[in-house]
């Protein structure tokens, strides 16, 4: 069956399909002007400004990752202080360590850097030190008495006694 | 083989094709008129409405009861004109009223009781209307894809490719639409009574 009348109207005119538009005409629209009230809000086509603020809100993260990430870097890597020994200045830690029984105990500070020392900043840090070694015997002379009484034990028989066990 | 297919394809959408060309103008058209309304043009959506209302009509008529159907497209472009703003390619106008057209049958539908339409047999008045109004109804218990394609063509007088081209369709779908429902309302029209 040919349809090309029902498709664009060309062709042999199908009587049947004339005659169903003849019947369905009343039925057509017809015109009439559209009723548009006053007060109806021109629309107007709104911007979509999500993709900017997603973009501005990735780069002032960014941004401020970035500075937080420099900020600790330089934390970290601050260089360290270089400085010069005076020849003629005597190594203060092997002279007091010398004469104390905390000598084993006692590690070597291990210095990164190098420092001068006056006879004034040595004079001073032999008397800190001479403060520090008396008041660390006061505390152990306190430390041992205390340990006496609540033990209630000899001094000698708690040493015995540690040799054997 | 592949090449005589091939060619037997070009053959047959060449047709086709040149017929939903001068569609194209009136594309263009669309896009500016839909510029202009959204610029604030009342004209422009004014124009536009005189292009679309035997459009919306059609496929409301496929849908809804008559007499509902001339309210229901004038609250159709006064919701279109409201969210103009929101149809992103002014080409696509037609596609884009059409749907609109087809959710708000069935809101229609969804909203009201079902009710029997009143036709003119009970006025006493012409016959040929109340003829229009029982065809009509045959159309109306086809499937949705052909009974719109049928109103628009049969009802509204568009072409195949005029359909094609205001409703976003393609034009083999629509040509395929129309042989069908046709075949269907011949079928039923010869097993009532016959034209």
């Amino acid at each position: 069956m040919n349809d090309d009348y029902l498709w664009d109207k060309s062709g042999e005119p199908d009587p049947e399909i004339q005659e169903l538009e003849q019947i369905l005409a009343p039925l057509r629209y017809q015109p009439t002007p559209l009723e548009m009230p006053n007060e109806l809000p021109v629309t107007r086509r709104r911007r979509n400004y999500f993709p900017l603020l997603a973009i501005a809100a990735t780069v002032l993260i960014a941004l401020l990752a970035g500075g937080l990430w420099l900020r600790f870097r330089t934390e970290e890597s601050i260089p360290p202080v270089e400085a010069t020994i005076v020849p003629s200045a005597p190594s203060v830690k092997e002279e007091v360590v010398h004469n104390t029984d905390l000598r084993k105990k006692v590690k070597p500070v291990r210095r990164h850097t190098k420092q001068v020392f006056t006879n004034y900043d040595r004079e001073e840090a032999l008397a800190a030190k001479e403060q520090v070694m008396l008041a660390l015997r006061l505390v152990s002379e306190k430390l041992k008495l205390a340990q006496r009484r609540t033990q209630g034990a000899s001094p000698n028989q708690i040493k015995n006694q540690h040799k054997v066990g | 083989m592949y090449e005589l297919d091939a060619t037997a394809d070009v053959l047959l959408m060449r047709p086709q094709a040149n017929a939903a060309r001068p569609q194209k103008d009136e594309t263009s058209v669309e896009a500016v008129l839909v510029s202009a309304a959204l610029a604030g043009d009342r004209d422009g959506f004014g124009r536009l409405y005189d292009l679309y209302a035997p459009l919306v009509h059609g496929i409301l008529l496929a849908r809804v009861p008559r007499d509902e159907v001339d309210d229901l497209v004038q609250d159709i472009f006064l919701h279109a004109f409201r969210k103009l703003n929101t149809l992103r390619d002014p080409e696509a106008f037609g596609p884009w009223i059409a749907m609109i057209a087809r959710n708000r049958a069935v809101d229609f539908h969804r909203r009201t009781r079902p009710t029997v339409e009143m036709t003119d047999d009970l006025g006493g008045s012409n016959t040929s209307d109340s003829r229009a109004t029982e065809i009509l109804e045959l159309i109306r218990t086809l499937p949705d894809a052909y009974r719109e394609t049928l109103v628009l063509r049969l009802v509204e007088g568009m072409t195949g490719p005029e359909i094609a081209a205001r409703t976003g369709l393609t034009p083999a779908s629509v040509r395929v639409n129309l042989h069908r429902g046709m075949k269907l309302l011949r079928q039923k029209l010869g097993f009532t009574e016959g034209l």
